[in-house]
């Protein structure tokens, strides 16, 4: 990239190769997204005529999407709980106090992210199902906090740590317990990176496939799962729209993420690490 | 899976509490700042002992017990040869050029991106992340509608008459290959940017000043300071490759077939856990080794280093 850099072919090679990149990122998804809204649910584009039919499908009698959106949600709340208590506590533990075994409980914490999601899945699995657990909204919710836990420790550990420890020591120092403390002076201040915990859980979940899968029953299904199903075995066009929803919910949280972190703390909260503006703009004159 | 695995992690802080020392006092609020850590830590470590070490253990179990009850290597002989060891292969082979196809592509935009002016690079890794973001599931739906026979991609190509069209682009490697490869180049984009970014502009300008070609510079300067993170960025494409599902189930063929598939069907369709549960744990243990690569080079990376410091 040197070697091309300073003539003007080069920059230009690289130019065109980059958009060519970025097109390759985004095109499934712009396309995915003006489809829905097109007469023809495959093929031609752009559309010839505009519709909203396959979003009015998605609600018709007889549809099975509304029952796999209102799983999905619930099971996404109930990991969002879960993983914030479990992160929470996590990360306390973690940046704020003594903990023996340190490193260990951090590799730990963080193990599920690696390990293959199949072997995870095939291991709850075997949990769940003599307990004929399958199908239920707990044993997804416990599945799902598996992956969506480390990811809020994540946040929250940063979160903490940009907290200046002082102000919870003078609080203490004033004699104020140890809830106290957390209720009036730790949580407040945390509650940014909370938030972003909060939605990088609930769309982990709601996003999540392959747990799903093994934990469904037959007749219970999140929205992936049954959107999964349909792609490999059936034709049903108002895929288009539920992938179109999918991917508003995705927009939607990232942008309420950015927002939280500009208005609050935790500026550095590991994930999306090149925020515009801020992460980028060290050093980075152009030359 | 989306939106799981990113996220470079944070480095690992030092435990903030300073080392106990003398006075009685301080000893006992160390011992108190212990208890509150075990007490605060308990929740996610009994959670994870039970729905994720637990389960995994039993896998391990299953995969080394016969019908009968006894121990067996049986499952693991099976799991190595004929159509399951093609899977193990055509796995490897799927996950080598994705982390290959994934590293040239990341490469290139790391290095474009890496020297944009702030907005416009920050405008970009945009575009980077928000995919990252969205449903694979979705993603690898869009590529259907894109590479089918009758998809976007083939409708334009016959409407200019390019000979050949339409061309099969699902249901084969290459459509497996450019589905992953999308969903992997995040991973390896951020990693090689992070890398990029920190490196000192002046060294490729001062072998300039001394002489050096383009080329050379290339080759002598600039890539042996990308290398580590690009040992790093496969390494960590082909793991997360290894235990994919989704595109390769979606975008693929028979001849396709992942690992990850395997065990879905096995369990699914033959009740046949035994075998899953062994294919789960050679996966697991595939994985183990890269991580340990990973950890080597490493370790070795720095041994090196401080050689040449000191």
């Amino acid at each position: 990239m040197i070697a091309l850099r300073s003539t003007l072919t080069g920059r230009i090679v690289l130019t065109v190769l980059s958009t060519l990149v970025l097109l390759f990122l985004a095109l499934p998804i712009v396309l995915i997204v003006v489809t829905s809204f097109g007469s023809d649910a495959f093929g031609s584009f752009p559309p010839d005529s505009w519709t909203l039919g396959w979003y009015e499908q998605l609600f018709a009698d007889g549809s099975k999407w509304p029952a796999a959106l209102s799983l999905s949600a619930l099971v996404a709340s109930l990991t969002t709980v879960f993983s914030l208590v479990l992160g929470m506590t996590a990360a306390t533990a973690l940046v704020r106090s003594k903990l023996p075994l340190r490193s260990a409980v951090y590799g730990l914490v963080l193990a599920p992210l690696v390990i293959p999601q199949v072997v995870i899945a095939l291991g709850l699995f075997l949990l769940f199902e003599p307990a004929s657990m399958l199908g239920s909204p707990i044993a997804l919710a416990l599945g799902h906090t598996v992956l969506a836990s480390p990811i809020a420790v994540m946040i929250l550990m940063a979160t903490l740590q940009g907290i200046d420890e002082r102000l919870e020591d003078a609080a203490a120092s004033m004699g104020a317990g140890r809830l106290t403390v957390a209720r009036r002076i730790t949580l407040p201040l945390a509650m940014p990176g909370m938030i972003a915990a909060a939605i990088f859980s609930f769309i982990t979940s709601f996003d999540e496939f392959f747990i799903s899968m093994f934990l469904s029953s037959v007749d219970t299904t999140t929205l992936p799962v049954q959107m999964f199903n349909v792609l490999q075995f059936d034709v049903d066009p108002s895929v288009t729209a539920v992938s179109a929803l999918l991917i508003a919910v995705a927009v939607v949280a990232l942008v309420l993420v950015a927002a939280v972190r500009r208005l609050g703390v935790g500026k550095q909260d590991g994930l999306l690490p090149t925020e515009p503006g801020t992460g980028l703009s060290a050093g980075s004159e152009a030359s | 899976m989306a939106g799981s695995v990113l996220a470079p992690a944070p480095p690992a802080p030092g435990p903030k509490a300073p080392a106990a020392s003398q006075g009685r006092l301080r000893r006992a609020l160390s011992e108190r700042r212990t208890r509150f850590g075990l007490l605060n830590a308990a929740p996610v470590v009994v959670y994870l002992l039970v729905l994720f070490v637990y389960p995994i253990f039993s896998t391990l179990l299953l995969s080394l017990k016969s019908e009968d009850g006894g121990w067996t290597l049986h499952w693991y002989a099976n799991a190595l040869q004929g159509s399951n060891l093609k899977v193990l292969l055509t796995t490897l082979r799927i996950s080598a050029e994705t982390s290959l196809l994934s590293l040239v592509i990341g490469f290139m935009l790391a290095a474009a991106v890496s020297r944009l002016k702030p907005m416009w690079a920050g405008l970009v890794m945009i575009i980077v992340i928000v995919p990252h973001f969205i449903s694979a599931l979705v993603r690898t739906y869009g590529w259907i509608i894109l590479l089918g026979e009758h998809g976007v991609i083939n409708n334009a190509l016959t409407d200019l008459d390019v000979p050949g069209a339409p061309f099969q682009m699902l249901y084969n490697e290459l459509g497996v290959v450019i589905g992953t490869t999308s969903v992997m180049l995040p991973y390896t984009v951020l990693l090689l940017y992070a890398v990029m970014k920190g490196i000192d502009r002046r060294l490729p300008a001062a072998a300039a000043s001394m002489g050096a070609g383009r080329l050379t510079i290339f080759r002598r300067v600039y890539l042996p300071m990308v290398a580590p993170g690009l040992i790093n960025a496969g390494i960590l494409c082909f793991i997360l490759c290894l235990g994919y599902y989704l595109t390769p189930a979606l975008m693929g063929g028979p001849k396709q077939t992942m690992v990850a598939s395997l065990i879905s069907e096995q369990v699914m369709k033959q009740s046949q856990w035994n075998g899953a549960a062994a294919l789960g744990i050679i996966l697991l243990l595939l994985t183990f080794a890269g991580l340990l690569l990973l950890r080597l080079i490493k370790v070795v990376g720095e041994a090196a280093k401080n050689r040449g410091t000191s």
